[in-house]
Parts: structure tokens; sequence; C-alpha cells
């Protein structure tokens, strides 16, 4: 229950019962800060209330959230992290951080973060069981595998009751074989060849944005597409990326088998770890075929998921800024 | 009109057999579906047992034999009887019915919406049946142009009206995600009989109405 301590500075029965020494000092400092309503006032305009609640910044029963738009934090997590001042970073050349900070174990520079586990140690991102044996085969093996899988297509139309010699399905097993594995050529991209070295020291601090990316993925549950708009903001730390880089990561992640969620969740991460910006933001919204096609059927529906990092998790203003630029909703 | 080879008593059209399909049958297809898609995601590289992928296989087998169940539909049964005695001699439209179908070349989906239209001869048919009929002939492996065709034709063999026209516009995913890579192009066909093909007035009437390009 919220508590108000009253200008005259009397102790509420409320806090008095809670004999907890941590809020009556707070409610000391806050009067001391003019406030007069035991109530403190933290960076970002947000207000939490410090008079009540358990451990671990658990909140009181019936107490709401002060802020909706950020994310709501289970207190059987890490606690909230105390907010940081900001300090003047130094200009650190991204391109050379990145190459440390690919080999594993390096934490020497404060910029720099442990190896991310999006990015392995030669630039795939989460690469499948048989990616790199794929990256290495030979062509009788590529032909094998294409051997293979016109096989199992064969034995697909058979099963659903078609004719695979009349001419129409004839050649339709190759042409699937290879358009499945070209909608999931992402598992064999590389991050580094795809940034190129395509990362410029600018000294630009706003925000940058690269919106209505189309996206065209395969649902992992039913092997059916499912297209749409991505939507990638970030705010750079002094280096920005080639622009053409942001829908090329995107591709890179888009082309295997996903769930949207964790589509929008790793070009997050990759563009943070590739960048190192002070922050990025991903939206999708998207049509899911297995959901319009069959199932519940409703065509018209679309799914939007989102992701952010740095001061885009930190900061409600600037989350906001960034999604009215992208005009999701409009 | 001769009888159109795209209906017979029996059977729904010229390819499929789908009075086989007894349900045992298709408790063993739904298996060795399941059982090719697994190599499929082996050979693309894949761990078929990892959580997300586990019963991708079953949902997948699921998926495509409703995506075909176009087979083992009668449009006798369809229709259901709703054709009615009526002094109606002017044309009626059905338009924007969304239509999704598999390309038949890439087992793709393409979507997309089919306007139909025709002019009775003293004969309506109920309206949801024009919808129900173009579900039968697109829950199959298909391409647009006989898509649109066997719909024209199994309209004019069940109710044989005076005119019947359909036009589909559609998007194919298989040159939207893949190929040529074109997300904004749309692939439009139609067929024309009887009236719609012999008046020119009549054809443009019904291109007018269905507004396809406004």
């Amino acid at each position: 229950m919220a508590q108000f301590d009253s200008p005259s500075g009397s102790e509420s029965p409320a806090a008095l019962a809670n004999g907890d020494e941590n809020n009556k000092r707070n409610k000391a400092k806050a009067k001391g800060n003019g406030n007069g309503n035991g109530r403190t006032r933290l960076r970002d305009g947000d207000i939490k209330d410090l008079n009540t609640g358990g451990p671990n910044g658990t909140r009181a029963i019936g107490e709401r959230r002060s802020s909706v738009s950020k994310p709501a934090r289970d207190f059987r997590d890490k606690p909230e992290p105390e907010p940081k001042r900001k300090k003047r970073r130094t200009a650190v050349a991204p391109g050379a951080v990145r190459e440390e900070a690919a080999t594993p174990g390096d934490a020497g520079d404060s910029s720099t973060r442990s190896p991310s586990p999006v990015i392995d140690f030669d630039g795939l991102s989460r690469p499948s069981v048989g990616t790199r044996e794929r990256l290495e085969e030979d062509d009788a093996q590529k032909e094998n595998r294409l051997a293979r899988m016109k096989g199992a297509v064969r034995t697909l139309l058979e099963c659903i009751g078609e004719d695979p010699d009349r001419e129409g399905l004839l050649a339709t097993p190759e042409r699937y074989a290879k358009a499945m594995l070209f909608f999931t050529k992402g598992y064999q991209e590389n991050v580094r060849d795809i940034v190129n070295g395509a990362i410029f020291q600018e000294r630009h601090n706003e925000m940058v944005i690269v919106k209505d990316i189309e996206v065209f993925s395969m649902c992992e549950h039913h092997l059916v597409p499912f297209n749409g708009k991505m939507h990638i903001g970030y705010i750079p730390a002094n280096a920005v990326i080639g622009i053409s880089k942001l829908p090329r990561i995107a591709e890179m992640f888009a082309r295997r088998l996903q769930i949207q969620e964790r589509l929008t969740k790793e070009v997050a991460n990759a563009i943070m770890e590739v960048l190192k910006p002070q922050g990025v933001a991903v939206v999708m919204e998207s049509s899911h075929l297995c959901m319009v096609m069959r199932g519940v059927q409703k065509t018209s529906s679309t799914t939007i998921t989102s992701c952010v990092l740095g001061c885009f998790e930190r900061k409600e203003k600037t989350r906001n800024e960034f999604l009215s630029l992208i005009g999701v909703n409009r | 009109m001769s009888p159109t080879p795209s209906i017979s008593s029996e059977r729904i059209s010229q390819h499929g057999d789908p009075a086989e399909l007894g349900r045992e049958l298709k408790m063993e297809g739904q298996r060795n579906i399941s059982d090719a898609v697994r190599t499929i995601l082996e050979c693309i590289d894949e761990d078929p047992a990892r959580e997300g992928l586990l019963d991708t296989p079953e949902r997948y087998a699921k998926a495509l034999l409703f995506f075909t169940k176009g087979y083992g539909e009668k449009v006798s049964d369809i229709v259901n009887n709703a054709i009615f005695r009526e002094h109606h001699h002017e044309m009626v439209i059905v338009k924007d019915i969304e239509i999704f179908s598999m390309c038949e070349h890439h087992l793709l989906p393409f979507t997309g919406k089919m306007h139909i239209g025709y002019i009775p001869n003293g004969f309506v048919i109920g309206l949801s049946k024009l919808a129900r009929i173009a579900e039968v002939y697109s829950r199959r492996l298909q391409i647009q142009e006989r898509l649109t065709k066997e719909v024209a034709y199994a309209l004019m063999e069940v109710l044989s009206p005076r005119g019947v026209a359909v036009v589909m516009e559609a998007c194919h995913l298989c040159m939207v995600m893949r190929g040529v890579g074109k997300t904004t192009a749309t692939t439009i066909t139609s067929c024309v009989l009887g009236s719609f093909e012999a008046n020119e007035k009549t054809r443009n009437e019904f291109l007018n109405l269905v507004g396809v390009n406004k």
C-alpha cells in the first residue's frame, strides 16, 4: 500500500508497524529533499515508492507498477540493476574491439562485454547441428543430400494421394529441396562477412532507424512461411554501421526455421554485439500463414514482437520516440 | 456443351484418387509424411530432436493433409442441393473470396482473392456454394491457371447458367520469398464461359463490377 508522509513529519502507523529501519531512513532522506511525501524521484521520471515492499524490491500486494512501459520484472529474478551514472566513454574503435571480444575469455577493456552467446568464434550465429559439415562438403555429399530430400518429397506427394509422375509434379521434389535449402541458408552465413568492415567512426549519437524491412521466414512448428516487416533502430556510440547491413543481418536470422520471438531477439542481440551501440530496438510485425491458411484461420491478424536493449530498455522516452517514429499501428 | 472433363460422377478431378483414402490409410499416410519431414529436417542440418522441432513432422503432416483436403471432396456434396428455381436473369457476383492454395511446383502457398460471377438461367445457387466450390479446388496442389478454370467449369456443370466468369488475383510466395524475389507482383488469371465469352459488353460489365485494378 502506498504510504504518504505528511509534511508535519509524523510517522504513518503502517510504516511504524513495518518497523523497517531502512524505510525510516529513506523517509528522512525524502523529507530532507523537500518532497514531503515519502516518495523519491529516481532518474528517468519514474517514481518509486520506497515505503513498503519486501526484499529484493518486491512490491506490496495491491500496489501498481509505477510505469507500465517498463518491462515487468519477476522478483525471483536478479534485482533491478542500479541506475549507473553516465560516464564519458573513450572512443574505442568497435572494429578492433569486436575482434577482441570475439575470442573467448577476453574481459580486459571496460567497453567490451564477455563473448556473446549470439555469435560464435568463427562468425556463425547459432549454427544448427550439421552447419559446419555442410559448409565444407564436396559435390558428392551435396548430391547425396539433395537425393535424400527428393525422396522424402516424393513420399509426401504419394501420401497425399497425388501422382508424382504427372507432368506438373515431375520436378517438384527437386524444386522443393532447393527451395528449402534456400530458406535455411541463414545457418551458413557468417556475420563478419555480412558486416564486411562497414563500421565507420562518425561521432553521431542520435537515433538511426531502418524501417519496413520485409522479412520472410519459416515457422519451425509447421514449416509454413510467415512474413512481415521488421523495424530496426539503434543509437550509436560514435560508430555507425552501413545501413544495408541491418537488413542483411535480419535476413541472416530470418532464413532459418524460426519463431518470431526468437528472430526478433537474435537480430537485436547480434547488432548489439557487432556494433556495441548505446541501445538497439527491434520491432517485428508479421502475418503467420500457419494461422491464416489452417487452424484458426484468422486472415487479418498480425503478430507483433519486440526486443529492446541498452538505452531503449532503460529509458521510456527513448523507447517511445522509437515507437512513434516507426509508426506501428498507424 | 459437352460434359466438362473436370467433374465426373464419382471423382472430382482427373488427378488424385480421393475415394481410396480411408481412415487407416490416412493414419499411415500421416506417419509416412512425418518420416519424410524428419528426413528433410536432417538434410537442412537442423536437429529434429530439439524442443521446437520435436512435433514438427506431425504438425506438418496434418497441415499438408489439410492443405490438400480438396482432393477428397465432391462438388455434389458441397452444393448439397442448394439450387433454387428463381426467375432471375441478371448477373450475380460473389467477389473478394480469399483463396489459399499450394503451388504444385514448389509446394509453397499462393494466396489471393477470387471473384466469381454468373448469369442464371432460371436457377440460382446458394451464395456460399460459390465460395465452397472455390475452396474445394484451391485446397490441392495447383497452378493458378488451372484453379481458375476448374472453378469455372465446375460451376458451369453444376448449375448450367447462361455464363460464368471467374477472375483470380494472387500473390505467389514461390516468387516472393525466393527466386526473383518481387514482393509487390500480383498474378491475375481469368476464365469466361458462355455469354461472358460471347459478349464483350457482358464481360466488361463483370470486370467493372469486380474492380480488379481499382
